[in-house]
């Protein structure tokens, strides 16, 4: 006669966890860990045609709005502080506070990825500048697009786990948990275009 | 939840953007003195000590790396410096420098 | 106590209940179901791969062959190489690390069983996609300058001259898919859109699951499991799961590269317009390589659990094979452009790709040289599980001995792209992963059937496969060095190539027989083979301390693990000179440990079943239909239904309820693990001290 039961996860009842990482966390990093490759890729992708000149204008590098996207790097930076706020809040029990910065953080994402949306209406419309211009602006458009459909994933697990707080008064354990995955990979997009923004937009020369 | 001892303090993670958003706007003018000055190799390594002061304040405050376990440490940087040398010896196969100066 | 599955939904949906029927299987997460099903659909792509190589040599074994016309020549190919790596050698590894890691590490399941079964029916469903090309692909003939097709050299359409070809419009770019003749200007049709969407699935069922077997072997590990304890199957399968975890990516973004190329009209690798095909080649190779021990370790896992086993000693060398293993894993990352010797790359990167690949020598030499250490003065019982094994030792050598010829690049120039790297590599991926695959399922099969395949008919397949994969492959050897090229459609009379093509082709028909043999030998195995008990083959490792057919819960009370080869120091002490001894109460032991694997005294908290992973599979080649056929307004709604399907599967996988059940047993239950958790806690401090030196 054995009794089974059954749940969804092993991992909060039964098993231990020999490293003492809870299995979702050391997933998520491990997850992560990978993703320098995946825009390893696209970087270096970038790199090796962004001066290859001779092909039809424009390149990228001759139209980038520094301005604009120091602007919107700037706010992508201070979604990190939002989000750090956003899971400190909740580790005091303050759900309230946790709340609001998760939805200021998503904010701050959305706002970023409208200026995305806003850069690359203006590369096509006012410079011509689409996927098949020359290969540089390829690799541009898969970049910097892959980067704002992490930001877009990222934004609506925010609002999920926004959601989520509202109905339910407040974040249980379990999501207590997702919300600090949440965040580990939030930060990790920023980090991604803090590597961007020096490596593509900044130190990128047109080819001569 | 896991044990949230010896983590940064609300204050001091607005101390940190504060930090962040400094370095940021060095970035920016860096980018316009060399403009004017035509810096070359200094910009970019400049540039490029910057961009990495704030992923490692990212990553070790905000992501907690600093406080957290040494194995995701070695996972993270691992991953890191693989794709940092494999791309790097791709680039340099392809015939480009890592990144142009200038 | 009659705690069983029931309970209160508070879901939409109510969760999957049936233990039985096909249901169980759909919504299944136990890992053991899941290796089964990944066994079967690996083994049913290995005969569709098998069938493509047997037209293949059909059609070689004659000079001037028009069996099959070019077209469905360069098809067969190209599906033949791309279906045994991606849709057989990948998912039978994974087959065997889904049922056997958490045996082996002494765990009830994996660290993520709905990613689990999420990995799973994202795979079946990529290969079904794939395959799909069959039906819907289309192969059109290069856009040439007259706009009908031919550019000088190309194919005319319908796949040319010749007899059989009615798999002419499936992906013939080969498995490396090389641009630009994978790229949209040289092949038009749909097909290689199958086949670069396709290996994407595939890829993303693979990463999923290398993170949960990473998670798996640095979390659930029983209690004194420790790391340098693990079997050293489970140490293959980590390396493994590393190599997939930072290899995958890359080859994610190229083949994105090549969707976008195809479909929404990128540069990447167009030459004409600015791109860089050797960029492909790169990224290809980066990923193509670490592939390549990825296909591989599994298989020496394997064998380094069987040797010892029918040797009656411990591995030689236990800690060398692992570390061995992994710098395998780790110089793998550093070789890829030997593939590429013949691309033109610069005299300084030859050389130090070159050497690079000599030294991957060293460790692969040390964990020969290990295998033969453990059968040295070994008590060898040759049963079939060993004979492949040994099969797999002898071919493996060989295969890597041909291997090095390519590091000295003179040689490799005359040695590319001709039937010699066809020898190599089929001696190390057929000699190698496919006969330590055939070892480990005769080695394993009392794991899922409590019964043991026949070991007459079993001598039967391996010597049917050891001569056949011979007459095959060795005679590749000499017609390489004599010239006769890959993936070459037709070869003269003159050639004088014709006799050692039809030996080959007749190799290629005596593995056939092989495989049909061991089919047979499977089904009337499972149905009528001799009852395994608890410890058929006297092992060493802890998966075999739990009755057969494995019971749902695999171990009755968590297993703690006092050294390396726990199970055989249940059995066995040594005497004054070393040698081993069985102790007399063995069998008492043996029958206790059967009697409590089967009788648990205390419930089993088990992963319950779950709709939301298939749901979430089921989207994902619905949006690459979509993305094929973007241009038509069908397909936009096909991406938008295939995204709503997968985020509302995500959704309710989100709020799928944590119940916390039971609280009249949780409390006493809880003690008992809070203690595991200390000792756990213990263990993992020296664990990750010990592991400095490891990485």
């Amino acid at each position: 006669m054995t009794d089974i039961i059954h749940e969804p996860e092993l991992d909060h009842h039964g098993e231990h966890e020999s490293t003492g990482i809870e299995n979702r966390k050391l997933g998520m990093w491990i997850f992560l860990s990978s993703e320098f490759l995946f825009f390893g890729a696209l970087i270096s992708n970038y790199l090796l045609y962004s001066n290859r000149g001779g092909f039809p204008s424009p390149y990228p590098a001759e139209i980038y709005d520094i301005p604009f996207t120091s602007v919107s790097s700037f706010v992508l930076l201070m979604s990190s502080l939002t989000m750090v706020l956003a899971h400190n809040a909740l580790s005091r029990d303050d759900q309230n506070g946790a709340r609001t910065w998760l939805f200021a953080t998503a904010a701050l994402g959305s706002v970023f990825l409208g200026g995305q949306v806003f850069e690359f209406t203006d590369f096509v419309v006012e410079y011509g500048m689409t996927l098949s211009t020359n290969p540089a602006a390829s690799a541009f458009y898969l970049l910097t697009g892959f980067h704002g459909a992490h930001v877009a994933i990222g934004v609506i697990m925010l609002l999920s786990l926004w959601g989520i707080s509202r109905r339910q008064g407040g974040l249980s354990e379990k999501h207590g948990l997702n919300l600090e995955l949440v965040g580990l990979y939030w930060h990790f997009v920023d980090i991604i275009w803090i590597v961007i923004f020096t490596v593509v937009y900044l130190l990128s020369i047109p080819p001569v | 939840m896991s044990e949230e001892h010896s983590h940064p303090t609300p204050a001091q993670y607005w101390k940190i953007a504060v930090v962040l958003a400094i370095l940021t706007a060095i970035e920016v003018a860096l980018f316009y003195i060399d403009q004017e000055l035509q810096l070359g190799f200094l910009n970019a390594a400049l540039l490029i000590s910057l961009a990495i002061a704030k992923f490692i304040i990212v990553v070790g405050w905000y992501m907690h790396l600093r406080f957290e376990n040494p194995l995701l440490n070695r996972f993270f940087t691992g991953g890191f410096i693989l794709a940092l040398s494999l791309y790097g010896i791709v680039l340099a196969a392809l015939g480009v420098l890592v990144i142009r100066g200038g | 106590m009659t705690a069983t599955a029931e309970r209160p939904s508070t879901t939409i949906f109510r969760r999957p209940r049936s233990t039985e029927g096909i249901w169980s299987w759909i919504t299944t997460v136990d890992h053991k179901k899941i290796g089964i099903m990944y066994g079967y659909a690996a083994f049913f792509f290995f005969l569709l791969g098998g069938i493509e190589a047997l037209l293949l040599r059909i059609h070689l074994a004659q000079a001037n062959s028009e069996f099959l016309t070019a077209g469905a020549y360069n098809a067969l190919f190209t599906m033949h190489g791309t279906t045994m790596i991606f849709l057989f050698v990948m998912p039978v590894s994974a087959a065997f690390i889904n049922y056997m890691l958490p045996l082996l590490i002494g765990a009830r399941d994996v660290a993520f069983p709905r990613l689990n079964a999420l990995s799973w029916w994202i795979f079946v469903f990529g290969g079904i996609f794939l395959y799909s090309t069959f039906i819907f692909g289309t192969s059109l003939a290069p856009i040439g300058v007259d706009g009908v097709g031919g550019i000088d050299g190309n194919l005319p359409p319908g796949g040319g001259p010749g007899g059989f070809n009615f798999l002419a419009d499936s992906p013939d770019g080969g498995w490396f898919g090389y641009q630009p003749n994978a790229g949209p200007l040289y092949s038009s049709g749909t097909a290689l859109d199958f086949w670069a969407l396709g290996l994407q699935i595939l890829g993303l069922a693979s990463l999923i699951s290398s993170v949960n077997f990473i998670v798996t072997v640095f979390n659930m590990r029983a209690v004194g499991m420790r790391l340098l304890r693990m079997p050293v199957f489970a140490w293959m399968a980590t390396v493994t799961s590393f190599l997939l975890l930072f290899s995958l990516p890359i080859i994610a973004v190229a083949l994105f590269m090549v969707t976008f190329d195809r479909q929404f009209g990128t540069l990447f690798f167009l030459a004409s317009e600015g791109g860089d095909p050797i960029l492909w080649q790169h990224l290809f190779w980066l990923f193509g390589h670490p592939e390549v021990y990825i296909l591989i370790l599994p298989a020496m896992g394997i064998v380094s659990e069987v040797l010892p086993v029918f040797s009656k000693k411990p591995l030689f060398g236990y800690s060398a094979v692992v570390f061995a293993g992994a710098a395998i894993a780790f110089l793998g990352f550093g070789v890829w452009a030997h593939h590429m010797f013949a691309s033109g790359i610069t005299p300084v990167a030859q050389a130090a790709f070159g050497l690079a690949t000599m030294t991957i020598a060293i460790p692969t030499g040390i964990k020969i040289f290990n295998w033969l250490g453990t059968m040295w003065m070994g008590k060898i019982r040759l049963n079939t599980p060993m004979l492949f094994a040994i099969g797999f030792v002898a071919m493996f050598t060989i295969g890597g001995l041909s291997g090095v010829t390519h590091a000295i690049v003179p040689s490799d120039w005359q040695q590319t792209d001709t039937y010699y790297i066809v020898a190599h590599f089929h001696y190390v991926l057929f000699g190698g992963a496919i006969f330590g695959i055939f070892a480990g399922l005769y080695y394993w099969f009392p794991k899922l059937s409590g019964r043991v395949m026949d070991d007459r008919l079993g001598k039967v397949h391996f010597w049917l496969m050891m001569i056949g994969f011979n007459l095959t492959f060795a005679p590749m050897h000499w017609l390489g060095l004599q010239g006769m090229v890959r993936r070459t459609w037709k070869y003269a009379p003159e050639t004088g190539l014709e006799p050692w093509n039809v030996a080959v082709s007749i190799g290629a028909f005596i593995i056939a027989l092989g495989i049909l043999v061991f089919m047979y030998n499977w089904w009337a195995s499972r149905r009528s083979g001799e009852l395994s008990g608890l410890d058929p083959w006297d092992a060493r490792t802890i998966e075999w301390t739990i009755p057969n057919p494995t019971p749902e819960y695999n171990f009755a009370v968590a297993p703690t693990v006092a050294r390396l080869d726990h199970f055989w120091h249940l059995k066995y002490d040594e005497d004054d000179e070393g040698r081993a001894v069985r102790k007399p109460d063995a069998d008492e032991i043996i029958s206790e440990l059967e009697y409590n694997g089967l009788n648990p005294a205390t419930p089993i908290h088990l992963p319950a079943p779950s709709y939301f992973p298939v749901l979430m599979a089921l989207g994902i080649p619905i949006i690459a239909y979509g993305i094929i056929y973007h241009e038509a307004l069908w397909g936009k709604i096909a991406i938008a239904v295939g995204a709503l399907i997968s985020l509302s599967a995500l959704i309710g996988w989100g709020i799928e309820p944590l119940e916390e059940p039971h609280a009249a047993d949780e409390g006493e239950h809880d003690e008992v693990e809070a203690e595991l958790v200390a000792t756990a806690g213990e263990e993992a401090v020296m664990d990750v001290d010990g592991e400095e030196d490891d990485e």
